[in-house]
């Protein structure tokens, strides 16, 4: 399956839109360096639809008790109800369970347009 | 949005609707309007953190159409939540805060506010959509204002609990028991919801992650104290609805108080039954924030508590940790969903309507 969703600068880098592929509600996500990801549009936990989140940063892992270091800005999509994270850069998997991550579906630019295939 | 569960009748027990300064004014009389017009008071609030969510308290999406406030548009939230949802009837639990915590010994301007709120909340929400039925606020701290309040707008048809703060006092005290008579007089329930700081023990933990992972305890320690003070000895029509505190903690809860009441009873004799029996007779707890629970998870906890009658379902729309009626609990037996998404809420509830043909 093929469709097009939009043009490929209706989405600026660090922005989200929803969308269809055939039936399935989709949020294609661009990043901040431009790229694009898809994925299906509903959190794993209850079924938020992710497009009203955010694209967001994460907080690095550290041994030192109140270090705060911000990484992969823009990189990380939190659900609109209970904040749960997704890594879109990596397979759209769950910051908290990683052995959870979302459907995710190709994304490929053709003549400037954003077309996502299942 | 698929959807697991067929949609089924629900009764929402924590539903936050939202008054802005402004929308309380033509409700208020001088000084207490001049405050807030003149002198531009707000409430000072206590919550130390700015919550690591993606909207602060509220469901991103939850955004009025023309920017405003969450749960602030009558229409918006029908449309999201009622319509969407298929709810029966929501209960309103509100936003606003007179309580003891925020106010601090200003129960005077905490009374003004109640008033001002309930009369906002019957004519902007309650007596424009039926499903909805609404909470008496009052100013707590202060029994006999509190009581003059519920006396005054207790008897509308569509007020069904009064609302009492989970903050910085424990309610089963005598000296707020003329509350409860009130309540009973007016065929009304007591609501409790957490306030700030719900913490009662080590003040405010450093971390919103603890505050909220720890809810369960200010629920708790009032349940027990509402028991263990005879409230529901006393007043034996009298239901209580913990809201917003889940309800995994219930069985932990009840098997220890009836330990301590074999142990320790002689302190406190007008504590009449096993504090068990009380609790599933006269409390009742909402779902969320519910974990995510398997099926027999889920029933371990209903067998525990061993009564199917003491959850009632809530969205605590539109707040961030809103609960889905279709998705945030396992599926369960037919008969054993009729009852936590409404036949127990409408226990729990005595001035709601009662199904057509059921004899109450």
């Amino acid at each position: 399956m093929r469709e097009v969703v939009c043009e490929k600068e209706d989405i600026h880098p660090g922005k989200m839109r929803s969308a269809t592929l055939g039936k399935i509600p989709i949020v294609v996500c661009r990043t901040k360096d431009g790229e694009f990801y898809a994925f299906a549009n509903r959190c794993l936990h209850q079924g938020a639809p992710l497009s009203e989140g955010i694209l967001c940063g994460d907080t690095k892992r550290t041994d030192i008790h109140g270090n705060y270091e911000y990484i992969k800005d823009g990189e990380i999509l939190r659900c609109p109800w209970h904040a749960l994270e997704y890594d879109i850069k990596n397979d759209g998997v769950m910051l908290a369970e990683p052995d959870k991550k979302l459907r995710s579906f190709q994304v490929a630019i053709e003549d400037d347009q954003v077309v996502v295939y299942k | 949005m698929p959807k697991r569960r067929k949609q089924r009748r629900i009764i929402d027990t924590d539903i936050h609707e939202r008054v802005t300064y402004s929308d309380l004014l033509p409700y208020l009389d001088n000084p207490w309007r001049r405050y807030i017009e003149d002198n531009h008071w707000v409430q000072e609030k206590h919550m130390p953190y700015t919550q690591p969510t993606v909207a602060g308290v509220d469901r991103a999406d939850a955004v009025t159409p023309d920017g405003g406030a969450a749960g602030t548009d009558l229409g918006f939230m029908q449309k999201q939540l009622l319509d969407a949802e298929g709810h029966e009837y929501g209960i309103l639990s509100g936003a606003l805060d007179p309580s003891p915590s925020s106010m601090h010994g200003w129960y005077e301007m905490a009374t003004a506010l109640a008033s001002a709120y309930n009369d906002w909340q019957i004519e902007n929400w309650l007596e424009k959509d039926s499903r909805l039925y609404g909470s008496v606020h009052i100013a707590a701290q202060e029994p006999q204002q509190a009581v003059r309040e519920i006396e005054r707008v207790g008897s509308h048809p569509k007020m069904v609990q009064i609302l009492l703060p989970i903050d910085t006092r424990s309610w089963g005290d005598p000296y707020y028991h003329p509350i409860y008579e009130a309540a009973e007089r007016h065929n009304l329930s007591i609501g409790m919801h957490h306030n700030e700081p719900p913490t009662h023990f080590g003040g405010w933990p450093r971390y919103f992650i603890e505050w909220h992972t720890m809810l369960p305890t200010a629920h708790m320690i009032q349940v027990s104290n509402m028991v263990f003070n005879g409230v529901f000895d006393k007043f034996p029509g009298l239901h209580l609805i913990m809201i917003e505190g889940g309800f995994t903690h219930v069985p932990h809860l009840m098997k220890k108080m009836d330990q301590q009441y074999k142990e320790l009873r002689h302190e406190i004799p007008w504590v009449k039954r096993m504090p068990s029996r009380i609790i599933q007779e006269h409390v009742r707890f909402t779902t969320q924030p519910v974990e995510e629970l398997s099926q027999k998870e889920f029933m371990q906890f209903v067998d525990q508590m061993g009564s199917e009658d003491m959850i009632c379902f809530a969205t605590d729309y539109p707040h961030w940790d809103y609960d889905s009626p279709l998705e945030a609990l396992p599926k369960l037996d037919e008969a054993l969903e009729e009852k936590i998404y409404s036949e127990n809420a409408r226990a729990a509830y005595p001035k709601l309507p009662q199904p057509a043909g059921s004899v109450k």
